[in-house]
């Protein structure tokens, strides 16, 4: 008989009764097949492995994180709210020491919802892992958390929500923008100016086989987690690198996502995308499961895996070896002098396209540069749905002069009353107005 | 005019009941005798009788726990277990029995070959199992309830080697490899002891004139027909715990949330009702800790009863787990539960003197009263069974639910009133009501509503009907049902056709016994076209009780 050596809790909700649009990929069946192979491999009955029902949350849990405009209730379902709750209930399992890990097997995604939100894209709405991690830190104290993103699409709301945080590191392995949705996740893109080298995009090339993710994982992730020391890891596990993946073009199999996970070894795993829901989903949820439990996954295939054909190319070799060279010069090479001057206002211009709900919003964002805290940020935006918005968040443990110039901003718009919307978080005071 | 027989072959006793539309003719108990069960059965029977026509018995429901003994005692067969899984989990790792074998094979979740059987490995494995002398046999395949052919590929091969072969996917439609490899095999484990039992009892019961048909009581509280239980003989194990559930049902109108205790010797048996229904065990029990497929109502047990031994541990009280013969006031040689509550008047069993000399002992020990020492044993207890209940609704509330509408609508269970039945029940009801805060009921017959409950059970039966109109085909594996569909097979049709082969396969059920558990309908993309339909409805008569025989009973509540 199997028992686990991580006890391992499993959120499973498959929201079998919701749907984008009928014929949408993220769809009411998108689960079912992953659900008929965990129960007929009887994973849910392995000693040590248990079964979870999702939280569902809370408005605050969402203000915390996001500026939804022009609110909350508009911008999500109850389906979204049960699955950011799914994956805070992974974290109150191992957070409240009921679990030694947690996986979060829901739907639908967010890993490309941003920071403000006018509607949906990508697929996403509201940041599940977002809403977790900061439920996590409002809960249980401020952690250093490190977030590796191995969904096939670059995590770019995962990257916008933390670009400016230096407490959290994102990572994001992903097929390489010049070739797949969203088009972003360049080596280059690295952080804000408080969060210099706190973002990590490591672009992969077409084809990249489980030889390449392994490589990425054993030559640049594990080092810079080493290096970051975080409290807790957290794996956003989109399943689309998949080789049977109809929307990507990668040869990733559910043997080599299971070993991927056993050496990343996250607290918790919260599944991202991957629509491949009969060759892929099924064998790639129970890879991670095994994985995480510390069980032996070592005949776990798919029915039609072909190691020849899954043997990668020497120029896909080749060029990962490029890539990764380059991240870690940028990474533990010599730090680059500080450009910007604390106390003052850094800029960045942003056009953003919601493909699901088709919006396009254009911001302006600007943080103040501070060695202090993480830094007030202020975000003015509009899109084609929404009037003119000014949104201000004053960062967890930030400064006394973040916090104040956050106020006074917050009031002096009040006053002008240029924008139709205002919204303010304020994170040092715990105070939300969404 | 008509009467009913109920029969519960227990551990210890061996409960009859005769139950008519006027309320109980009579009841008997008797000692099992375990090396001769067919005596137990004929005396308990002929007691009962008594004078009573033959002929106006129209049912015979039994229950046993002979089958359960069977597997404690080690004295079920050996099994030959023959196993294909394909890639997944090691299959190694699901191991059961001296005699497990693996071979090469695969099937899908959509039901689809991937990968032939190999004939040479299941050959060898025949083989093997021919030179040790093996003539039960167990067999299971990965998705066998989506395509069976592996499994009857088996039973075709082994067939001459073998006097029963169980095949995973005639026990469960559910998925679950591992419970299907341990359901076949305890199947087959118990299918020839179960089988000679059966024969005695037939003819016994012939014997004394009988000729009403008999059913069997299952684990869930439904019953089989004898002749069904012939091949399923799994389906009987554990139900002595259903028969004293569906008893104390029929006994009292159970028409909200409720806690139902029976309070043994050694134990407590807890089982909690949602809306008037017992709770169900969500995939099946275990046995022997394995997991199996075998349709159960949720019991837990707790190892806290009348004669559980009361100890002085560094001054404090302590209840159990143990027990060493009765209780004082029966006549035992140490102070137990039951003890405690004589002495804090609670009841007045037996020998209350014996009951004082054992608590005064223990009293001295740990430097305190008798009075105290009785009040700090009769708490422990109480807490210890209020906190098994409070985890076991905890845990049914928190159980997970796969739909949104079902996840913000589904009705938490809040028990309303509070059942007692076994031999200590009154002794424990005023600590009990008071603990648990809940209108709290000893049932007048509680000292046989196990045999009560076999005899108005009425019959049962569920199946799960898979659709798939991408590959036009029909599944009903519990009826071993494959039959080809159209394309534009629908979830109304499913629904109409689960309820028209249920109703085909138990007599005597109406249309209103039909209950539809779970019915969905996914439509199958292939990119943006739509390639069909994956329909699912499981479907089941309820598990329930004669109307016709309640109000006979129910004065007696």
């Amino acid at each position: 008989m199997l028992k686990a050596k991580n006890r391992l809790g499993i959120v499973f909700f498959p929201a079998y009764d919701w749907a984008i649009s009928p014929t949408h990929p993220e769809r009411e069946e998108r689960l079912l097949y992953t659900q008929d192979q965990l129960q007929e491999e009887g994973v849910f009955d392995i000693e040590g492995i248990t079964e979870h029902k999702p939280d569902v949350a809370q408005p605050d849990d969402v203000s915390r994180v996001h500026f939804c405009i022009p609110n909350v209730l508009a911008v999500t379902t109850e389906s979204h709210m049960i699955s950011a709750g799914g994956a805070i209930k992974a974290a109150r399992l191992v957070m409240e020491g009921a679990a030694d890990k947690a996986f979060a097997l829901v739907r639908p995604p967010g890993h490309h919802a941003m920071k403000v939100v006018h509607g949906s894209r990508g697929f996403c709405s509201i940041n599940i892992e977002a809403v977790m991690i900061e439920h996590i830190r409002e809960h249980y104290g401020q952690k250093r958390i490190a977030i590796v993103d191995t969904d096939c699409h670059h995590g770019d709301g995962t990257q916008d929500i933390y670009w400016h945080d230096p407490n959290t590191l994102f990572i994001s392995i992903h097929q390489d923008g010049r070739t797949l949705y969203p088009g972003t996740g360049f080596i280059e893109d690295s952080g804000g100016p408080n969060a210099r080298n706190k973002t990590i995009n490591i672009p992969l090339p077409p084809e990249t086989c489980d030889e390449g993710f392994i490589q990425v994982i054993d030559n640049v992730v594990l080092p810079i987690l080493a290096d970051f020391k975080p409290d807790l890891v957290v794996n956003s596990a989109g399943q689309d690198n998949h080789y049977s993946d109809p929307i990507t073009n990668m040869k990733f199999t559910a043997q080599g996502y299971a070993l991927l996970n056993h050496k990343l070894n996250p607290h918790i795993a919260v599944l991202e995308g991957g629509y491949s829901i009969q060759g892929a989903l099924p064998y790639v949820n129970c890879g991670i499961a095994l994985a995480m439990a510390g069980l032996d996954f070592s005949a776990l295939r798919e029915p039609d895996y072909d190691p020849v054909w899954l043997k990668q190319d020497k120029s896909v070799t080749e060029r990962i070896t490029q890539v990764s060279a380059k991240i870690l010069e940028q990474y533990f090479g010599p730090a680059q002098s500080r450009q910007f001057e604390p106390g003052t206002f850094v800029t960045r211009e942003k056009d953003i396209f919601y493909d699901t709900d088709m919006i396009s919003e254009h911001q302006r964002e600007l943080v103040m540069v501070c060695c202090d805290c993480a830094g007030l940020i202020v975000v003015k935006t509009s899109s084609t749905v929404n009037s003119p918005a000014v949104c201000i968040e004053v960062p967890l443990g930030a400064c006394d002069r973040c916090r104040d110039e956050g106020i006074r901003l917050l009031e002096e718009a009040r006053k002008d009353g240029d924008y139709r919307h205002i919204k303010f978080i304020n994170r040092r005071d715990k105070i939300y107005l969404p | 005019m008509f009467m009913r027989i109920g029969l519960d072959v227990g551990g210890t006793h061996t409960d009859a009941v005769l139950v008519g539309k006027e309320g109980i003719v009579s009841s008997s108990k008797v000692v099992t005798e375990h090396d001769d069960l067919l005596n137990s059965v004929l005396s308990a029977l002929r007691e009962i009788l008594g004078n009573v026509d033959p002929k106006r018995i129209e049912a015979i429901t039994l229950s046993t726990t002979l089958t359960t003994n069977a597997l404690l005692e080690e004295k079920a067969d050996q099994v030959g277990v023959i196993v294909s899984s394909g890639p997944g989990i090691d299959p190694a790792y699901h191991r059961i029995g001296d005699a497990y074998f693996v071979v090469d094979g695969s099937i899908d979740h959509r039901g689809e070959e991937r990968k032939p059987l190999d004939r040479r490995q299941l050959e060898e494995a025949v083989a093997s199992c021919r030179e040790q002398g093996i003539r039960a046999y167990a067999v299971a395949t990965k998705f066998s309830t989506r395509n069976p052919s592996h499994e009857l590929q088996m039973e075709s091969i082994i067939d001459r080697d073998a006097d029963v072969i169980t095949a995973g996917n005639r026990l469960s439609g559910g998925l679950n490899l591992p419970r299907r490899i341990n359901t076949a095999y305890f199947n087959s484990a118990v299918w020839r002891i179960f089988n000679e039992f059966a024969y005695a009892v037939a003819e016994g019961i012939s014997e004394l004139g009988l000729s009403a048909p008999i059913n069997v009581l299952k684990a869930d509280g439904g019953t089989m027909t004898f002749a069904a239980s012939r091949n399923v003989p799994v389906q009987s194990i554990l139900s002595g715990p259903a028969a004293s559930i569906m008893g104390i049902a029929a006994l009292c109108e159970i028409d909200r949330d409720a806690v139902v205790l029976d309070i043994g010797g050694t134990s407590t048996d807890i089982a909690v009702f949602a809306a008037g229904s017992p709770l169900i065990e969500r995939e099946g029990i275990s046995l022997h800790s394995r997991p199996t497929l075998v349709r159960s109502l949720k019991t837990e047990s707790i190892a806290v009863g009348g004669d559980s031994i009361l100890r002085i541990s560094s001054g404090k009280v302590t209840v159990g787990p143990d027990r060493s013969g009765p209780c004082m006031a029966a006549g035992g040689n140490r102070p137990a539960l039951l003890d405690a509550l004589n002495i804090a008047g609670e009841t007045a069993f037996g020998d209350v003197e014996a009951s004082r000399r054992g608590i005064s002992d223990l009293a001295l020990k740990a430097g305190s009263s008798s009075g105290e020492i009785a009040g700090e044993a009769i708490d422990k207890a109480v807490q210890a069974i209020t906190a098994a209940v409070r985890s076991m609704i905890d845990e049914t509330n928190e159980r997970p639910l796969y739909t949104v509408h079902e996840l913000l609508h589904a009705d938490k269970i809040v028990p309303s009133r509070l059942f007692i039945i076994g031999g200590p029940a009154v002794a424990f009801s005023r600590s009990l009501s008071q603990a648990f805060a809940l209108e709290t009921t000893v049932p007048k017959l509680h000292g046989v509503a196990n045999a009560i409950g076999a005899a108005l059970t009425r019959s049962t039966m569920d199946i799960e009907l898979f659709a798939d109109t991408e590959r036009e085909v029909l599944l009903v594996p519990r009826l071993s049902v494959q039959k080809s569909i159209g394309r534009n097979y629908s979830l109304e049709d499913a629904r109409l056709a689960a309820e028209q082969y249920l109703l085909a396969s138990v007599e005597a059920a109406d249309a209103a016994d039909v209950q539809v558990v779970e019915a969905s309908t996914f439509n199958m993309m292939h990119g943006s076209r739509m390639a069909g339909r994956n329909i699912r409805v499981r479907s089941q008569i309820k598990p329930g009780l004669l109307q016709s025989y309640l109000n006979s009973v129910r004065s007696s509540c």
